[in-house]
C-alpha cells in the first residue's frame, strides 16, 4: 500500500470518527436541551396498568402545558426561561420494558429526569436505574415503602407511603366509634393482594390498632393472587370468620370481580373497603349500586374543598375532554409541577444539583390533601389520606378528616 | 370445616371447573388434532367478550344470545385465520417452536388491535343476572357461573357427540390417533385440520361471551386463563376432549380447597402447614410438573390405561 492511499484511507477514518463523534455530541447537546429541558415520562398506557398510567401521563401533559404556557422553566445559567418537551414511552404494564426504558431515557436520551412508574411493582423495577445514571426520578404511582427503603439517592414519589391507607383506615373506623356509629372491639377481616401495596396496607392497620388496643380485633389476614381468577374459597373464610368489617386492599379488576363474588355470594359486614379502589366509574358501571357505601383510603379526591384542586378539575376537563374521575392525575401532576420548582431553585441542568433541590422543594400550592408536596428524608412524600365514602346516585363523599368532608359517613351500611 | 362450609366450597370449585372448562376446551381440541399449542387462545377468548359486549351495548342483545351468535362467527373467524397464517405452517405429530411464535405473535397482534379499537378501559356486561344469586338452603349460587357451567357441559358433550358420531368426528379421532395412517385411508388431512382449527376458535369466542358476563375485562385479559387450560389439557390428557372435563374439576378442586389442607411439615418439630389463598398458582403449577413427570398421557391416559390392562 503506498503512501497516498494510507493517507487517504486514514483521512477517511478520522473524518467517520468526526462526524460520529460530532453527531453524538449533537445528539446529546439537543438531548440535554440546548434550549428546552426534556423529561422522560415512562408509563404504562396499554396493558393491565394501561388506564391508571393513561390519566398519569395526561396529569403530566397537563402540568407540562400549562408550564409551557407561562413561558417554560426559568434557568439561571441559561439566563431565560425554557420550554419543556418530554420523551414518553409506554412500557406496556411490563416490568422488564419498565426498566429498560427508564434506562433508555436516562442514557440514550439523557433525560434531565424521569417522571412515572405506575404502580408499585413497575416502580420498583424502574428504581434501580436512578442511582446507576444518576438522573432523579419521581414516581408519581408507586407508593410501596419498599421502594423507599434501600437508601436510593434520586428516587423520589409523589404518593403519600401505602401504610398510610391503612393507618387512615384504622383512624376512620376508629372515628366511627368514638362517635359510637360502630361499637369497640369490631372484629375485622382483611385479605390483601399478595404485594407489597397489600402488605404495607396490613401493616399500616394493625400498627394504628396495636397502638389503640380495644378498638379492633383481626380475626382474618389473608393474601391473595394478583389478578385471580376466583375468590369464592377466600371469601367463604371470611363469611366463616363472622367479622365485623372487611377490609380488602386490590387493583381495580380484582377489586370489582371479588366484590361482585362478595355480593353474589351474600355476604354483608357493617363497613367494607378495598383500600384505595371504591370511587372508580368502571366499578359502579359494572356493579351498579353494588358499590354504594364502600369507603377507600385515596390519595385525592375532587371534591377537595380547595380552590386549586377546583381550578385542577377544570383545566384537567378543558385539556382531555372527560371528567378526572379518580385520583391517578393529581400526583402525576404535583409530580411535574414540583420537578419544574426543582429545577428553577437549581439554576440548572446539572442532575445533582436538581437532586438536591428536589430534597428541600415544598410546592406550597399543591392540589393533594394538605395543601403541601415534599419530599421526606427517604425520598417519598408524606401528605394525609383522604377517606371517601360512595353513596347512591354515583354520589362519592369524602367523609375524613372532619376539615376536608363533604358529606357525613354512613356507618353501618344499611342492609348490615 | 363445617358441612355447610364445605358444601359451599364444593359449588364454588364445580362453577369454577365450568368456566375453567368452557376455557380450555378450544385449546383441546386444535391441540389434538393440530398439535398446536394455540398461545392466541387469549386473544380469541378477548375477542369473544368484546363481541358479547357489542352486542349487548348497541343492540342490548342478551350475553348468552351473544354467546350462541359468536360460535358461527368465531367459526367463520378461525378459519380464516388458518387459511391466512395457520394452514403455512411445516406439518409436524409434535408441537414445534414455528408453531408456537407464530401463535403467540399472534395473539400479541390480537391484543394491539384491541388496544386500538376498545382502549384500556376495563368494561364488563351488567345484567340484572349480574349479582343474582339462586339459594339452596343454606349454599347460594350465583346465576352467571350457573349459566357458564351449563354452557361448558353442553360445549363438552355436543363436542363428544360429534368426536363419535359424525364423519369429521371420526377423520379428528383418527387424525388425532395416527395423522399418517388417517391421510392414507384418505381423511382429507387439510379440510378437517381448517374446520377444528375453526371449531377451536369457535369454542374460544363462546366461552369469551360467556366470561364477559363473570370478569371485567381490557384488551389483555386472558393470561392467568390461558396459563390454567395448559395445566387442565395436561391433567386431562393432551388429546382428549372428556379429560378436560376432569382435568378442570381436578384443578379447581385443588385450587379450591388446597388452602384447607393441612400439610404435614418438620421444622424443630412436626406442625400442620396451611397454604395460603396467594399460592393457588404455586398449587396449580406443582400439580402441572407431578402430574407431566408421573403420568404424561394425563388422568385420561391412565385411566384408559387401568381399563386395558383390566
Amino acid at each position: 500500500m503506498n503512501r497516498t492511499s494510507l493517507f487517504r484511507e486514514n483521512v477517511g477514518r478520522l473524518t467517520v470518527v468526526a462526524l460520529l463523534a460530532s453527531s453524538v455530541f449533537t445528539i446529546q447537546a439537543w438531548a440535554q436541551g440546548g434550549d428546552t429541558i426534556t423529561i422522560g415520562v415512562v408509563l404504562p398506557i396499554t396493558g393491565k396498568e394501561g388506564k391508571p398510567g393513561q390519566y398519569q401521563k395526561e396529569g403530566i401533559d397537563l402540568a407540562i402545558k400549562q408550564i409551557n404556557d407561562a413561558g417554560g422553566v426559568f434557568v439561571k445559567d441559561k439566563g431565560k426561561k425554557l420550554p419543556v418537551k418530554t420523551v414518553f414511552y409506554d412500557d406496556g404494564s411490563d416490568s422488564a420494558k419498565s426498566a429498560s426504558l427508564t434506562e433508555r431515557a436516562m442514557s440514550s436520551d439523557n433525560v434531565t429526569a424521569v417522571l412515572g412508574g405506575y404502580s408499585t411493582a413497575l416502580g420498583e423495577a424502574e428504581s434501580v436505574m436512578p442511582d446507576r445514571y444518576h438522573t432523579p426520578w419521581i414516581t408519581t404511582g408507586a407508593g410501596a415503602t419498599a421502594i423507599f427503603g434501600k437508601g436510593y439517592q434520586f428516587t423520589f414519589g409523589t404518593l403519600s407511603p401505602v401504610a398510610l391507607i391503612g393507618t387512615t383506615s384504622a383512624q376512620f373506623l376508629g372515628s366511627l366509634v368514638d362517635q359510637g356509629k360502630l361499637k369497640k372491639g369490631l372484629k375485622v377481616a382483611m385479605v390483601v393482594e399478595n404485594t407489597d401495596h397489600g402488605i404495607d396496607y396490613v401493616n399500616g392497620f394493625t400498627e394504628w390498632s396495636k397502638k389503640h388496643p380495644g378498638y379492633f380485633e383481626v380475626v382474618m389476614s389473608e393474601k391473595f393472587e394478583l389478578n385471580a381468577t376466583d375468590f369464592s374459597g377466600i371469601l367463604q373464610k371470611v363469611k366463616g370468620s363472622g367479622a365485623d368489617v372487611f377490609l380488602s386492599d386490590a387493583h381495580l379488576p380484582d377489586y370489582i370481580t371479588m366484590h361482585r363474588q362478595y355480593l353474589q355470594n351474600g355476604l354483608r359486614h357493617q363497613m367494607v373497603s378495598y383500600g384505595a379502589r371504591g370511587p372508580e366509574v368502571d366499578a359502579r358501571k359494572a356493579l351498579g349500586d353494588g358499590v354504594n357505601y364502600l369507603f377507600a383510603g385515596i390519595w385525592w379526591s375532587r371534591n377537595l374543598p380547595y380552590p386549586q384542586a377546583k381550578k385542577f378539575t377544570d383545566d384537567y376537563k378543558a385539556f382531555t375532554g372527560h371528567e378526572v374521575d379518580s385520583w391517578y392525575a393529581a400526583p402525576a401532576f404535583d409530580g411535574m409541577r414540583i420537578l419544574a420548582k426543582a429545577i428553577e431553585t437549581a439554576g440548572t441542568l446539572d442532575k445533582t444539583k436538581i437532586r438536591d433541590a428536589l430534597r428541600k422543594a415544598e410546592l406550597k400550592d399543591s392540589i393533594l390533601p394538605g395543601q403541601i408536596l415534599k419530599f421526606g428524608a427517604n425520598g417519598q412524600s408524606e401528605y394525609p389520606f383522604v377517606i371517601t365514602q360512595n353513596k347512591p346516585q354515583g354520589k362519592v363523599d369524602i367523609v375524613f378528616p372532619k376539615d376536608a368532608a363533604t358529606g357525613e359517613p354512613v356507618a353501618p351500611a344499611p342492609g348490615k | 370445616m363445617t358441612l355447610v362450609r364445605c358444601l359451599n366450597l364444593l359449588t364454588s370449585a364445580l362453577l369454577l371447573a365450568g368456566i375453567y372448562a368452557a376455557v380450555a376446551v378450544g385449546m383441546t381440541v386444535i391441540y389434538g388434532v393440530m398439535k398446536i399449542v394455540n398461545l392466541a387462545h387469549a386473544g380469541f377468548l378477548m375477542l369473544g367478550m368484546y363481541f358479547a359486549y357489542e352486542l349487548f351495548e348497541r343492540f342490548h342483545i342478551d350475553p348468552i344470545l351473544g354467546a350462541m351468535l359468536a360460535l358461527p362467527v368465531f367459526f367463520l373467524f378461525g378459519m380464516g385465520v388458518h387459511w391466512l397464517l395457520v394452514r403455512w405452517l411445516p406439518k409436524s405429530d409434535t408441537p414445534t417452536l414455528a408453531s408456537l411464535l407464530l401463535m403467540f405473535g399472534f395473539w400479541l397482534v390480537l391484543q394491539n388491535v384491541g388496544y386500538l379499537i376498545w382502549g384500556n378501559d376495563d368494561r364488563s356486561i351488567t345484567t340484572p343476572r349480574t349479582l343474582s344469586s339462586v339459594s339452596v338452603g343454606p349454599i347460594s349460587v350465583p346465576e352467571v357461573n350457573l349459566i357458564v357451567f351449563a354452557a361448558a357441559l353442553v360445549c363438552l358433550v355436543v363436542l363428544q357427540i360429534v368426536f363419535h358420531r359424525s364423519w369429521f368426528g371420526r377423520s379428528m379421532r383418527a387424525l388425532i390417533q395416527n395423522p399418517y395412517a388417517a391421510q392414507i385411508v384418505g381423511v382429507d388431512d387439510e379440510r378437517t385440520s381448517r374446520l377444528t382449527f375453526g371449531l377451536g376458535t369457535a369454542f374460544a369466542g363462546f366461552a369469551g361471551a360467556l366470561l364477559a358476563m363473570v370478569y371485567t375485562f381490557s384488551p389483555d385479559f386472558g393470561r392467568p386463563f390461558l396459563l390454567r387450560s395448559f395445566v387442565i389439557i395436561v391433567l386431562g390428557g393432551l388429546e382428549s376432549v372428556s379429560g378436560v372435563a376432569l382435568g378442570a374439576v381436578v384443578l379447581a378442586l385443588v385450587e379450591t380447597f388446597g388452602p384447607y389442607v393441612p400439610i404435614p411439615w418438620y421444622w424443630h418439630g412436626w406442625f400442620f402447614y396451611h397454604f395460603s389463598e396467594s399460592l393457588q398458582p404455586a398449587v396449580s403449577f406443582g400439580l402441572l410438573v407431578v402430574v407431566l413427570l408421573i403420568m404424561p398421557q394425563g388422568l385420561a391416559g391412565l385411566f384408559a390405561k387401568k381399563r386395558r390392562l383390566a
